[in-house]
């Protein structure tokens, strides 16, 4: 039993953080048909923001993370848009998928090139802490990676269902001719999903590298991951993005203890092929219409 | 009030508007007929700044507000309810109205008026927490036009209002369109149901091949033959390529 809730916890710990990718991905999928193949990239590079901001350049840690956070809200989020979705989504969906794919091969090749091609160690903001509760042991980053990444996806969901911006945003991903008739700015209202998608990814990016190392490949997992959580969660609201990630993890984590090696790199496939079977809309997908 | 100039336009190379004129005078209703594919709605679209605008004007109030966003012209009071369902289906019903006013800087005003509207359409305040699919399309109809008049527009341009209303229901928005053409609003619409929209309206305007055909006072429209025929789903020129 002890063991089965430590496994359960790590589990959501880590699936927590994969929501994050995966909300970002929904997000812009929802507000610009944007099916970013990156997003493995965007969690693997903001590390190597704050490593390049820390160790590179001095800068003391507690500085590096905000900074690394406000540069991948300004690269990941409105450079991205500006040089790579803005020219290609004119010529359809499927040029800007490879474009996304594209951008994600040159970053990781920039990233072991210009940076490293080994692992880096990566400050953690926890400390390695365990304590033990009914004789199940807890780890103290794993507690605090699921507190700020659910933190995160609550407060996203409360700025967008709460506030007049958010409710803009809703209606521009909703029925964008609507939003576009009532003078929402949606040009505007999209550019604002792409910054969120950059910070989620920054987020997602600083907690989870201590878990790892930094590593240019570090994307190629992350990515899969955060895009069939988004599928096994309908692909087209947060909640669905949110409990396939958290599903993800747990399935991923047991899998690990339970199964060898070799199957536990095919579970979140096997899982994507049987909610795709079962319930092509997602767990808590609707057929019609997108939802926040 | 409004007037369009030789108006030229279209949907990328394709020109749909073939030298639209026409003016409507302030305080009034004008109802525009004519076959499907005319380019009603086009006119429509094109006023509202969503056109490829070729060549022409559109004056409002004497200016012209070709090249205005949509933004622009509802801040010139102008509001436009289109063809079939319009409403942002997961939110709820208050906040599709609050979207109604989300260009206005006072938004103190913006909810005083979503509680007026509720009070006109009382439909709206027993659902207003409800996501608007929820509603039932008539119910949706009613919305969207309640939101159209939250910042008290000087002009409406309301495309096919009573798709998919009961008769009861038509009867409804044609009579809160009377009562805003009185209070001095200017409406433009566009109907299928061509007898009971000119019957209700000052003006009738036939539209084919993005050009105006007739323009009369709608008593006159409605008893001329010519019209009758076009409701038969004829063209106002018997030679006319259908
Ligand atoms: N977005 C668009 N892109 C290209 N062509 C369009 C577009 N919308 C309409 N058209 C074409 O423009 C022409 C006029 O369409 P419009 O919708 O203005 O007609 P309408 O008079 O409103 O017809 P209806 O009575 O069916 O609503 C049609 O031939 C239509 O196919
Ligand atoms: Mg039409």
């Amino acid at each position: 039993m002890s063991e089965f809730i430590q496994l359960l916890l790590s589990g959501l710990s880590s699936g927590s953080i994969y929501a994050l990718a995966a909300v970002g991905f929904t997000l812009l999928w929802q507000a610009s048909q944007t099916i970013n193949f990156a997003q493995g990239e965007f969690v693997m590079i903001p590390a190597f923001f704050v490593l390049a901001l820390s160790v590179k350049l001095g800068f003391p840690v507690w500085l590096a993370m905000p900074l690394a956070i406000i540069l991948s809200v300004l690269i990941l989020g409105a450079l991205f848009k500006r040089l790579i979705v803005e020219p290609m989504h004119k010529h359809g969906t499927i040029p800007l998928v490879i474009a996304t794919i594209a951008l994600g091969i040159l970053l990781k090749e920039m990233v072991k090139e210009f940076y490293s091609p080994l692992g880096q160690p990566f400050p953690s903001l926890f400390p390695q802490d365990v304590f033990s509760i009914g004789g199940a042991a807890i780890s103290i980053p794993d507690i605090a990676n699921f507190t700020i990444a659910m933190g995160t996806i609550v407060a996203l969901q409360l700025f967008l269902s709460r506030t007049r911006t958010g409710r803009s945003m809703q209606a521009t991903a909703q029925n964008p001719d609507v939003a576009e008739i009532l003078g929402v700015d949606i040009k505007r209202m999209v550019m604002y999903t792409f910054l969120i998608n950059g910070a989620l990814a920054a987020i997602a990016s600083i907690l989870i590298t201590p878990v790892y190392l930094a590593k240019f490949s570090n994307g190629e997992v992350l990515g899969l991951v955060a895009f069939i959580a988004a599928i096994v969660g309908g692909f087209n609201q947060i909640r669905g993005a949110l409990v396939g990630g958290l599903l993800l993890g747990v399935v991923d984590n047991f899998s690990a203890a339970y199964f060898s090696s070799e199957y536990r790199q095919a579970l979140p496939m096997i899982l994507l092929i049987v909610i795709i079977l079962v319930r092509p809309q997602g767990l808590l997908g609707t057929s019609e219409g997108r939802t926040v | 009030m409004l007037e369009l100039k030789n108006l030229f336009g279209g949907y990328g190379k394709i020109t749909i508007l073939n030298g639209t004129t026409f003016k409507i005078p302030e305080a009034s209703i004008t109802t525009v007929i004519g076959p499907n594919g005319a380019g009603k709605s086009t006119v429509f679209k094109a006023i509202f700044g969503l056109l490829n605008i070729h060549s022409g004007e559109i004056l409002l109030n004497g200016e012209n507000v070709v090249g205005l966003t949509p933004k622009q012209l509802i801040n010139k009071g102008v509001t436009y309810v289109p063809q079939g369902r319009n409403v942002v289906p997961q939110l709820s019903v208050y906040h599709n109205l609050e979207l109604g006013g989300i260009t206005a800087d006072d938004q103190s005003r913006v909810k005083a008026r979503i509680e007026q509207v509720m009070d006109q359409f009382p439909m709206l305040r027993k659902f207003r927490d409800r996501k608007a699919i929820e509603l039932s399309g008539g119910q949706q109809k009613q919305l969207e036009v309640a939101r159209a008049l939250l910042l008290d527009p000087k002009l409406i341009l309301i495309d096919e209002p009573s798709i998919g209303l009961s008769p009861n229901l038509v009867a409804e928005v044609f009579r809160t369109l009377q009562a805003l053409r009185d209070q001095g609003v200017t409406i433009l619409m566009v109907e299928q149901n061509a007898k009971a929209a000119l019957a209700m309206s000052d003006y009738g305007l036939v539209l084919e091949l993005g050009q105006t055909r007739m323009h009369d006072r709608a008593d006159v429209l409605l008893a001329d033959p010519k019209v009758g025929h076009l409701f038969l789903g004829g063209h106002i020129e018997e030679d006319a390529p259908a």
